[in-house]
């Protein structure tokens, strides 16, 4: 009897450790990794947090969707992010950790020159595929011939020509460009792209720089205002520092035009700038307004408080780019993936329609992503779009 | 360039960046001056400020001219937990009390951003308009920051001057073994040191937060420049304070309008980096004495 009730005993043990070591077999999910390296705090924080939510939107998707079966197994993703400060050291620390330490094989981020330049050297020895956002142009035209890298926005070549168009056609009055401009990779290597548009167009340009971060314009302003400029294009300033000196530029009796050409996001910049923000016309890369944008501006304003940042869209196309390519390549391999999405020419996106690559011509390779682009300008506490526009190739 | 309108202009400017600078950098030379406390944490006590002030007059809607003392006064007496906590084990410590200042000043920074968020955001001001005189342009935000640094100027050095505890306080600056001696509680004085400290970084971070924007994150700046302020006028003297605001204040204005922005932070880096090989003890302070 007693060695009954023992056998029993140990049965049954066995039975629980059987089963729950059967459990995890059973469901047969596997985590699969997606980095992000976004500005998490500081003046490129709405950015940061735009690219972050973007793909996290998107992930949540899939995974609500059941995974993504790849060869057998069904994949089911998680999203680890480290800030980077919109700084290029804290870029490459970031994106140490991501790949050395927690073995991330796709990579969303940095948003900014000067932390996509930095991330390169660790990615594209390791085959890490990256989706960046930043506007110098050495992010893809490199010695790597950015085999693992994909510009998931517009740049400088591709929106300033048709921006500087646009003003010349919409703004006859205006004869000088006044720019100030931050003093990092951004400003040097891609802001005179921007300069160079204006030019082309006959426009005398006055540039002077700021270090990112700054609080007050007033002093480079006022010596900007007395250059008699027309126009004043805020370039690639992040939205914290874009709304201080849309603010500052009216506080000191500034009349002419106030545009950006770069960067997104206008919420924010009416967030700082108040009042002062009347009238200011804007880059951006969505339209709200837009039956396609519908189910993602909904989800987002269920999931996050603020405002949705151009970046959100840019990465939530950018992350159902690289799920579909996974998909498509039935492998998690970063070269077959690359591969397919480099063949996803003409897929239609959610968001943007017909998906475009481009930039052979400028960059040596076709990595560049071509979005429809929006003018907005904000009229009291309103935003509308002037013009849609097409990027240059 | 260089028309009256012009000079005048760069003139404004240069008042209002000094009252900000000022008002800054007078908690910060305050603690240093009586505790030889470097607070490292003086950033993030003026983004409290900031919030406070968010909170008391952009969502509940408080008359501001309470909102915006009760705003600091909020801060500075919940703060009394950190002086008891941290501060009063590294008062007269000075080397020691930059690392665990600087990690305080972390922890509340991070504190912040898990609880607030970190977009920038907008304080709300009461007087946001422009005043025009001529061709000179004052931002009314500014002119009530160049008034309020102008009376917390006179206040602190009447306070030090003339009162009985602001002459008990530069009594145990000078030396804590003989004022205690004499019947001075160092603990009370020291503790109401950090109360205006305090009081004064808040309201500061308050005023600023309006004057740009707010965020966790904010606070770096005002430590910069609270630092450059006390290390050119002299850590701990007030009027040194006063002169090195001044001067910050009205280089950047001029050397920013007339030569650029990187001229301007050149020099104002260089001149501290001068004084600190020639004159450590900066313009207005004085030595160290073993």
């Amino acid at each position: 009897m007693g060695a009954d009730v023992k056998f029993k005993g140990l049965l049954a043990v066995a039975c629980v450790t059987a089963s729950v070591l059967a459990a995890p077999a059973a469901r047969a999910d596997e985590d699969l990794k997606i980095g992000v390296i976004a500005a998490l705090s500081g003046g490129g924080t709405a950015w940061g947090l735009g690219l972050q939510r973007g793909t996290q939107i998107a992930l949540d998707e899939v995974n609500a969707a059941g995974g993504l079966k790849i060869d057998g197994k069904t994949y089911k993703f998680s999203l680890i992010a480290y800030d980077d400060q919109y700084n290029a050291a804290q870029a490459k620390t970031a994106v140490d950790r991501l790949v050395q330490q927690d073995g991330v094989k796709f990579i969303m981020g940095p948003v900014g020159s000067p932390g996509a330049l930095s991330s390169l050297a660790v990615t594209q020895p390791a085959k890490v595929l990256q989706f960046v956002d930043g506007y110098a142009p050495g992010i893809l035209k490199n010695d790597f011939n950015a085999a693992y890298i994909f510009r998931v926005d517009n740049s400088n070549l591709e929106f300033s020509a048709p921006v500087v168009s646009w003003v010349k056609q919409t703004m006859p009055e205006v004869r000088k460009i006044g720019m100030i401009v931050p003093n990092d990779a951004t400003g040097q290597a891609a802001v005179p792209t921007l300069i160079g548009a204006y030019k082309v167009q006959g426009y005398d340009v006055w540039v002077d720089y700021y270090e990112r971060g700054s609080k007050e314009f007033t002093p480079i302003l006022l010596r900007m205002m007395a250059q008699n400029v027309d126009l004043f294009d805020l370039n690639s300033a992040a939205p914290g520092d874009a709304g201080l000196m849309v603010k500052q530029v009216r506080q000191i009796g500034f009349k002419g035009k106030v545009l950006q050409a770069g960067g997104a996001g206008v919420d924010e910049i009416m967030t700082i700038a108040g009042p002062h923000a009347n009238g200011f016309i804007k880059y951006d890369v969505v339209n709200e307004a837009e039956p396609q944008s519908k189910p993602l501006v909904d989800t987002y304003a269920k999931k996050y408080s603020g405002p949705m940042n151009g970046m959100v869209p840019v990465y939530y196309n950018a992350t159902q780019i690289l799920l579909e390519a996974m998909r498509r390549a039935n492998s998690i391999d970063t070269t077959k993936v690359r591969d397919e999405v480099e063949k996803l020419e003409g897929w239609n996106t959610a968001l943007y329609g017909p998906l475009r690559w481009g930039g052979k011509a400028a960059y040596g390779n076709n990595h560049q992503i071509l979005l429809p682009f929006y003018m907005k300008q904000v009229d009291g506490k309103t935003v509308s779009v002037k013009a849609t526009l097409q990027p240059n190739n | 360039m260089f028309s009256p309108v012009m000079l005048g202009q760069v003139f404004v400017n240069g008042v209002s960046l000094s009252a900000i600078y000022i008002l800054v950098a007078l908690g910060f030379t305050l603690l240093f001056g009586i505790m030889r406390v470097v607070n490292f944490a003086h950033g993030s006590f003026a983004m409290l400020g900031g919030y406070a002030l968010y909170f008391m007059y952009g969502e509940w809607h408080l008359p501001y001219l309470l909102a915006a003392p009760l705003a600091a006064m909020t801060v500075a007496v919940v703060a009394l937990v950190f002086e008891r906590a941290v501060f009063r084990l590294f008062y007269q410590k000075m080397f020691q009390s930059m690392i665990a200042l600087l990690g305080l000043d972390m922890a509340i920074t991070f504190t912040a951003l898990l609880l607030w968020n970190p977009y920038e955001r907008s304080v709300p001001t009461p007087l946001g308009g422009v005043l025009q005189w001529g061709g000179l342009i004052v931002p009314e935000d500014k002119l009530v920051i160049t008034g309020v640094a102008a009376v917390a100027l006179a206040a602190f050095w009447i306070f030090t001057r003339y009162t009985r505890h602001g002459l008990a306080l530069r009594a145990a600056s000078q030396d804590l073994e003989m004022a205690e001696a004499q019947g001075v509680n160092t603990t009370a004085l020291y503790r109401l040191a950090f109360l205006i400290a305090i009081f004064m970084a808040a309201l500061a971070g308050g005023f600023y937060a309006q004057t740009y924007s707010l965020s966790p994150m904010m606070g770096e700046r005002p430590l910069l420049m609270a630092f450059i302020v006390v290390i050119l006028g002299g850590m701990g003297s007030i009027p040194g304070v006063a002169l090195g605001g001044l001067l910050l204040g009205f280089s950047e204005s001029a050397l920013s309008t007339y030569y650029g922005a990187a001229v301007s932070t050149f020099a104002s880096f260089g001149v501290v980096f001068l004084l600190l090989i020639f004159r450590p003890w900066g313009i207005l302070g004085t030595p160290e004495h073993d």
